[in-house]
């Protein structure tokens, strides 16, 4: 019984889906660093684990859809390391935006051409803009130097080892790394019609929960609006005394 | 595949010299509105090849290409206080956008097999796309970063003025487009642009008859998307210079303006396949599913011929029309175009179900449903009217102090 864990363990260690983990991680913590060029080499340590990831999963069988894949699933990797080491909150911002390109680019190459595109919709179409909104108005100089945090020697490496062990748990609940294909009954060819018939009919109640507390929350933003900017008196008559 | 790279020369090319030639012919337009005489004489330079040949003017048509090869040659400044990175990406993501915007967008119906393959080939490069016109909403939305990120990285008051008028405007009249389209969708039942058009060939009424007060609302937004005048506070040249490609030349401003008129060609195919029955017209083209060579054909020259008159449209209100004043912007958005909007939308809904509930499909039951919409129609817009009336006078307000009128602006 030790032994067979052991062996799995041994064989967990050696296998190169650990060593990607391990050393992309090591690279998105590098990629914080204050120096040049320790961020230089954390970016090259990140290609490295991409690449050994990459070289865990199996081939997907045709040309097309593999390349498809690559591309898709690096920039959704890269672009979302960029967006959390960013030092400008525009540029993160930005970053973020790509990498829900790159996932949305995943969905629709699994054929979820709905989530595909609602994901950009939703995410990079309104809620990145409107981020994209705040932050320039906040910060037109990008980053500025109080931005460094005192404590980060601390911080960064535990957020890494964190990344590091859920993906590695995510990894390893998958039961093997066999190419799934999209499940037919759910990815019907009348989807999207399928999926509003589930929403309006099955979770109904949820629906309008939510769409009820968007509205309070709606309301609320222009209760606080108005409270902080009451109403004034007319002038006219001062203009009018003024002529 | 090679079918598919070939739509894509086809629309690409198709597309760029339309745009170019559609400025040519706005120019054209704005001379004939304001009573002048326009560019009328670039033709073709014979006399540069042979001195006794004489020049041909040809009303004007080579000026599409001085214009471009004069952005071409033109100097690429890059000012020194811009962040130059999202400076290069912002107009390249708003013409790749609004490029990829067509490939969900048919432009034609379908050709018949024999001739060119085994197979019907279906008008649009991507054929069975069931969510096309989710796609056109999503990169309408991208074409925003465009905009932003050009204000912002040109560190420059007039871009970004412009930049943040246009991105508040683009979000707040991205909600009465949606519910326009929602309308239709719920008429047909899809999302797809191809049977949205075959929804209305095979009843004969286009929406723009059945769902008046959603055809309006679209058609308004679809302007305000677009940013062409009465909405086109983003650039507003008198005051803005330019609005966010005040600090652009060169090629990347002719990215801008590739763009813009990318948007407005956009608008016009979506408001003639969603309101306007595509590429159906009575009696000419048919509306089965597997057209002859001379119905596909037609199908083509009548879609096209609608496009060309909404542009039409669209250039003529230019020279009629003032701007809006932002706040009068915004009011008309959020007071008068989304009520309207939510009208049609129940409007539309407690139509169809009156229709099913009734089980009755003569033609005088869809007279019945038409003459409906169209007073809930005029009702609708003159309750408004009265409701909300909105403030058209431009002279400032005696009655804000200037604290009120700059939280205004």
């Amino acid at each position: 019984m030790t032994a067979l864990l052991l062996a799995q363990t041994v064989l967990a260690i050696s296998s190169p889906m650990t060593w990607g983990i391990g050393v992309g991680t090591a690279g998105l913590a590098l990629r914080l660093a204050p120096q040049v060029a320790w961020q230089k080499l954390g970016l090259l340590l990140a290609l490295i684990g991409i690449a050994l990831i990459g070289v865990a999963l199996p081939p997907l069988g045709e040309a097309l859809p593999q390349v498809l894949f690559w591309l898709m699933a690096t920039l959704a990797v890269l672009a979302s390391g960029a967006a959390v080491t960013s030092r400008s909150p525009v540029y993160a911002a930005i970053w973020f935006a790509v990498s829900l390109l790159g996932t949305a680019g995943l969905f629709l190459l699994q054929g979820a051409q709905f989530l595909g595109i609602a994901t950009i919709v939703v995410y990079a179409g309104a809620i990145v803009v409107t981020f994209l909104f705040v932050l320039m108005l906040a910060q037109p100089e990008g980053h500025s130097p109080y931005d460094r945090i005192s404590w980060a020697g601390f911080a960064i490496p535990m957020a890494a080892i964190g990344v590091a062990l859920v993906i590695g748990m995510l990894v390893g609940s998958l039961p093997d790394f066999a190419p799934v294909g999209p499940p037919s009954e759910v990815l019907h060819e009348e989807h999207v019609a399928r999926l509003g018939g589930q929403l309006f009919a099955r979770h109904l109640v949820s629906v309008e929960v939510v769409g009820t507390i968007l509205l309070v929350a709606l309301v609320g933003a222009i209760a606080i609006v108005i409270q902080g900017n009451p109403r004034r008196k007319p002038l006219v008559q001062e203009s009018e005394a003024g002529r | 595949m090679i079918e598919a790279l070939i739509k894509i020369a086809i629309v690409i090319g198709g597309l760029m010299t339309a745009a170019a030639y559609f400025v040519l012919l706005e120019r054209r337009m704005a001379a004939w509105v304001q009573d002048r005489v326009g560019p009328n004489r670039v033709g073709a330079p014979l006399s540069q090849l042979n001195k006794s040949w004489k020049d041909l003017r040809l009303f004007g048509l080579g000026q599409p290409a001085a214009d471009g090869v004069k952005f071409i040659l033109k100097e690429e400044y890059t000012p020194a206080h811009v962040d130059k990175r999202l400076f290069v990406l912002a107009p390249i993501s708003i013409l790749v956008a609004a490029l990829a915007t067509f490939a969900v967008i048919p432009f034609g119906s379908i050709l018949p097999p024999g001739l060119l393959s085994d197979e019907p080939i279906a008008l649009v490069i991507s054929p069975g796309a069931g969510v096309g016109m989710l796609v056109v909403f999503a990169l309408s939305s991208i074409a925003v970063y465009g905009v932003i990120l050009g204000g912002w990285a040109s560190n420059n008051k007039y871009s970004f003025l412009g930049a943040l008028r246009s991105s508040a405007q683009l979000i707040a009249y991205e909600l009465p487009l949606g519910l326009g389209i929602l309308g239709v969708i719920l008429a047909t039942g899809s999302l797809d642009l191809d049977k949205i058009i075959s929804a209305q060939a095979e009843t004969g009424w286009w929406f723009a008859f059945t769902q008046p007060l959603g055809f309006f609302v679209f058609f308004v937004a679809a302007f305000a998307e677009a940013a062409r005048l009465p909405f086109d506070l983003p650039e507003c040249e008198q005051e803005l210079i330019g609005g966010y490609h005040t600090e652009y030349s060169g090629i990347k401003l002719l990215l801008f303006l590739v763009a813009e008129f990318l948007h407005m060609i956009a608008a016009s195919f979506l408001i003639v396949m969603l309101f306007f029955g595509g590429w159906h017209f009575w009696f000419i083209t048919g509306a089965d599913a597997n057209p002859g060579w001379v119905q596909a054909i037609l199908r083509v020259a009548v879609l096209m011929t609608k496009i060309f008159l909404v542009i039409l449209f669209f250039m003529l209100v230019r020279w009629s029309w003032p701007r809006f004043r932002f706040d009068q912007l915004m009011a008309f958005a959020w007071k008068v175009m989304l009520p309207l909007g939510l009208i049609n939308f129940v409007a539309v809904a407690a139509i169809d179900q009156f229709r099913t509930i009734s089980g009755n499909t003569s033609p005088g039951m869809d007279l019945l449903c038409v003459a409906v919409a169209w007073v809930i129609c005029i009702v609708a817009w003159v309750g408004i009217s009265f409701a909300g009336p909105l403030v058209a006078d431009n002279r400032p307000r005696a009655d804000l102090n200037p604290f009120d009128i700059d939280s205004q602006i």
